[in-house]
């Protein structure tokens, strides 16, 4: 791959805890993020996929190794450029979508950009052109509680597209969705991918999330198990992780 | 664990959450406990039994005023607790408490809350009743005796006004809990739907506030005669319905069209703070009314105090220009009449003045009295002159005619224009009103007193009879005893000539009652102040709760924290601002109305209590902040 580079994670370690009763959650992760690439990270519950994602959404630090985003350590850079960093460079979908109930769809889909400081016309711009993307358009002026799962998260993906984020991190995008949002979500995120219009790295427990993405990789026991690349179809890649999960026997849920 | 151990431990809770209001709730038993305290205790004996009456009516109305307060105050606190335990009441149902044990261990933990602040009130209170004494009498101009001295009745009227109080809230508190079902409980803490109100309802309520507001805005400042009262009485009314429905129409409906034009909304913070402020003032806008009119009331009652007090001292200079007067039928009397007080007293100044005493037979006049005086016009120049009192009347035209008046304490007839006076067939314009003391205590006596030019005061002079008035004013105004008696003696034998001597004693006052009413108003505006700034303390600390998982989700999406310290800046500025603001405007009506029944300029003392409203609010604003971003 000839790709600009997003992350880099060299030997990434956490622990936890004191001297003495430490406890290793990540043993040295290396990982490359190339611009347009749709991972999913899959593993058991405590295989350390969380601790993974708010290190390299820079809410956690590494005890070891180093991550480096848009060419820059993450670790070494100052709060206040951290805050900068997460603005305009990363995007979040969350499991439990996190819309702010007292604002319309439209509103809590411009919102990063327009605390940005954008002018207005922009924000009107592309929050229509992203809810068109997302099939919300007709929902623009409901309130979240109007709205079901799905569209809340499609809400939620949209604001997290807002800002033309170098890489979006999903964390559990369809955990809480029926099958049928969860489809549309993907089919959304995928198009959105697929449209070179976003680097997407996910965090799922679930096959059928995952098989959406082109790479996925498995992490067991705070370790990259093994990566598994989708070929033409995605149903024949659902059935490879599937058997993967299988073979590694571990508790996936 | 027993409910009552359990209702212990929630207690200890509530003290650390609710510790201002807590805190605020001892507070008003403290300042209710020490007013109380006045009405047994014996430092206003000093004012006389006149006076102590009044005092003690005055008093009264105060208790009354802040039991009122207590009550709203009490209700305020029990819903705080309400709500917020109601959220928790959810898992106890699902851990199989049934309602009424749920509603018993809200009843328990709420009224060791009670009882707590009970506790704190009385306690501080007892210990402050000397020194609230002290700066009573201190503001009051009065010099007593203070000691420490409480006794047992004002310690349980207390008590028991507020335990009555606070009882029938838990009470409420316990049916409502009682009654509610389960899914009201578990989604009391989810209310969050319904963020906008309809647009026409919000439409409706504005207009017909600002109409109503307008309108108790005209009442107050529209002048008139005796139907003044009645208005004043209208404007009241008015203007406080007018601001509850301001703040629950005009604004929201304001609100919620800024929040729809996305090309305005889509600056700086304004998405997250005007949206904010859509959802919040839903729930809010009764506390910024309540707000605004404690304060309107606090900053009227300022003004009002400063006004008799003002008037108090007119007239206490208004009765002290003169010791003695002596009025006659006989000319010449001014040097027999100086050298007997000459020979114990030193005199300041002497005037002498010639009055036409008519017939009140004579007189057409809007308001009736028994006599009539006029006075000529370069005569009563004269008269300022050797008084050192001011003079800039007019010389009047022979149509024309001044009122000489005396000082009022209050005033309703605030109408001052066109009026007319009919003497002898003759009708006279009033062109002006003094209340110059140019008579002394004379003006305030039955007579009402006229000044026409001096050849109007020639030919009307046939009409009457004249009287010749002696002034005069001792170096030592409080030495008027050691000339009274040779005076008297002088006057009556002079009596068959209609001879008078009217002297007051400048000791003995029987409005010094007003000096306690003023502290006692500067009282009540601290308190006032200091309670409006709580209660918007107390929501916005409450609102803060409410805002951490929102401000949880912001931070998550990568929001700094330095645009969400804006967001919220913004915030809480309108919160303190508008409630602030309405005040502000309205006051000035309030205050301007006052003005005229107290024909006094308050401007100044309406500027300077606005100026101390800004501050105390600044520094609760930048508390507020603090905690607020603490908090969230």
């Amino acid at each position: 791959m000839t790709e600009k580079k997003i992350v880099e994670i060299k030997n990434l370690t956490k622990t936890y805890g004191t001297r003495g009763f430490q406890t290793k959650v990540l043993k040295g992760i290396d990982l490359m993020i190339f611009e347009y690439d749709f991972i999913a990270i899959m593993g058991p519950s405590g295989s350390g996929k969380t601790t993974l994602l708010n290190i390299l959404s820079t809410i956690d630090k590494p005890t070891q190794g180093s991550v480096f985003l848009d060419g820059r350590d993450i670790s070494k850079l100052k709060n206040r450029e951290l805050s900068k960093l997460r603005r305009d460079k990363i995007g979040f979908i969350f499991q439990d979508y996190n819309l702010l109930d007292t604002m319309t769809l439209q509103d809590n889909i411009a919102l990063p950009l327009s605390l940005n400081g954008e002018p207005a016309k922009t924000c009107i711009a592309k929050t229509q052109e992203l809810a068109e993307m997302f099939g919300l358009e007709k929902h623009l002026n409901k309130y979240p509680y109007q709205l079901s799962g799905g569209q809340k998260q499609r809400g939620s993906a949209c604001r997290a597209m807002i800002t033309n984020p170098e890489i979006i991190f999903a964390d559990e995008p369809t955990g809480a969705l029926d099958s049928k949002s969860s489809r549309d979500l993907l089919d959304c995120l995928s198009a959105a991918n697929e449209q070179r219009n976003a680097t997407i790295l996910m965090v799922t427990h679930d096959a059928f999330t995952a098989s959406y993405a082109k790479d996925v990789y498995i992490l067991n026991d705070g370790a990259m198990k093994c990566q598994l690349t989708r070929g033409k179809s995605r149903k024949d890649f659902y059935d490879r992780i599937v058997d993967m999960q299988a073979s590694m026997g571990s508790d996936f849920s | 664990m027993s409910i009552t151990k359990l209702a212990y431990l929630n207690f200890k809770q509530n003290i650390r959450n609710y510790l201002s209001l807590i805190i605020s709730l001892a507070f008003t038993i403290l300042i209710f406990l020490n007013f109380q305290n006045l009405l047994y205790s014996d430092s206003m004996d000093v004012l006389g039994k006149m006076n102590k009456q009044n005092v003690e009516i005055i008093i009264r109305a105060v208790t009354f005023v802040l039991g009122c307060f207590m009550f709203f105050f009490i209700w305020y606190s029990t819903n705080v607790f309400l709500s917020r335990k109601k959220k928790e009441i959810g898992i106890y149902i699902f851990m199989g408490l049934t309602n009424q044990r749920i509603g018993k261990l809200y009843m328990l933990e709420t009224m060791m809350t009670g009882l707590a602040a009970m506790v704190l009130g009385v306690g501080f209170g007892i210990l402050t009743t000397q020194l609230f004494q002290m700066i009573l009498m201190r503001i009051s101009d009065i010099s007593a005796e203070i000691h420490f001295q409480i006794s047992l009745e004002p310690i349980l009227i207390s008590a028991a006004v507020y335990l009555v109080i606070y009882l029938i809230f838990v009470l409420k508190g316990y049916i409502n809990i009682v009654r509610s079902s389960v899914l009201d409980m578990v989604s009391a803490s989810r209310q969050n739907e319904y963020v906008k109100q309809r647009i026409p309802v919000l439409a409706v309520k504005s207009i017909l506030g600002v109409g109503i507001l307008g309108t108790g805005y005209y009442l107050a400042v529209k002048e008139g005669g005796m139907e003044v009262m009645g208005n004043v009485m209208a404007a009241v009314v008015l203007v406080v319905i007018g601001i509850y429905l301001l703040f629950g129409g005009l604004i929201p409906m304001i609100f919620q069209q800024l929040a729809k034009r996305k090309n305005f909304l889509y600056k700086k913070e304004r998405n997250l703070w005007i949206n904010n402020m859509v959802f919040r003032i839903r729930k809010n806008y009764r506390t910024y009314a309540i707000v605004c009119v404690l304060m309107l009331c606090s900053v009227t009652a300022l003004a009002t105090s400063f006004a008799m007090k003002q008037r108090y001292d007119g007239i206490t200079h208004f009765r002290n220009t003169y010791s003695f007067q002596v009025m006659s039928a006989e000319d010449h009397l001014e040097n027999d009449i100086a050298d007997i007080i000459e020979k114990k007293n030193d005199i300041d100044y002497q005037t002498k003045i010639q009055i036409l005493n008519l017939d009140s037979s004579y007189f057409d006049t809007k308001y009736q009295d028994a006599a009539y005086g006029l006075m000529a016009y370069s005569q009563v120049k004269q008269l300022a002159q050797d008084a050192g009192l001011p003079f800039d009347l007019k010389e009047p035209k022979d149509d024309e005619i001044i009122d000489v008046s005396r000082l009022y304490l209050l005033s309703i007839i605030t109408d001052h224009s066109e009026e007319e006076v009919t003497i002898n067939k003759k009708s006279y314009k009033e062109t002006a009103e003094t209340s110059e003391p140019y008579l002394g205590y004379l003006q305030e006596l039955t007579s009402s007193y006229f000044i026409v030019n001096d050849a109007e005061y020639e030919r009307l002079s046939s009409l009457g009879q004249k009287m010749y008035v002696y002034n005069y004013r001792l170096k030592d105004i409080y030495n008027t005893k050691a000339s009274q008696s040779e005076l008297r003696a002088y006057t009556e034998g002079k009596a068959s000539s209609g001879t008078a001597l009217v002297t007051i004693d400048p000791n003995s006052s029987d409005i010094e009652w007003i000096k306690v009413m003023y502290s006692f108003c500067v009282f009540m505006f601290m308190v006032f102040i200091l309670a409006s700034g709580c209660i918007l303390f107390m929501k916005v600390y409450n609102d803060a709760f409410e805002e951490t998982e929102r401000y949880g989700i912001l931070r998550k999406i990568g929001i700094a924290d330095r645009t969400l310290k804006k967001a919220a800046q913004k915030e809480l500025r309108f919160a303190y601002a508008s409630p602030f603001v309405v005040m502000a405007v309205s006051s000035y009506f309030s205050v301007h109305a006052l003005a005229k029944m107290m024909n006094t300029d308050l401007l100044g003392i309406q500027l300077i209590s606005i100026a101390i409203i800004f501050v105390f609010f600044y520094l609760c604003y930048r508390l507020s902040l603090a905690v607020y971003l603490r908090n969230v």
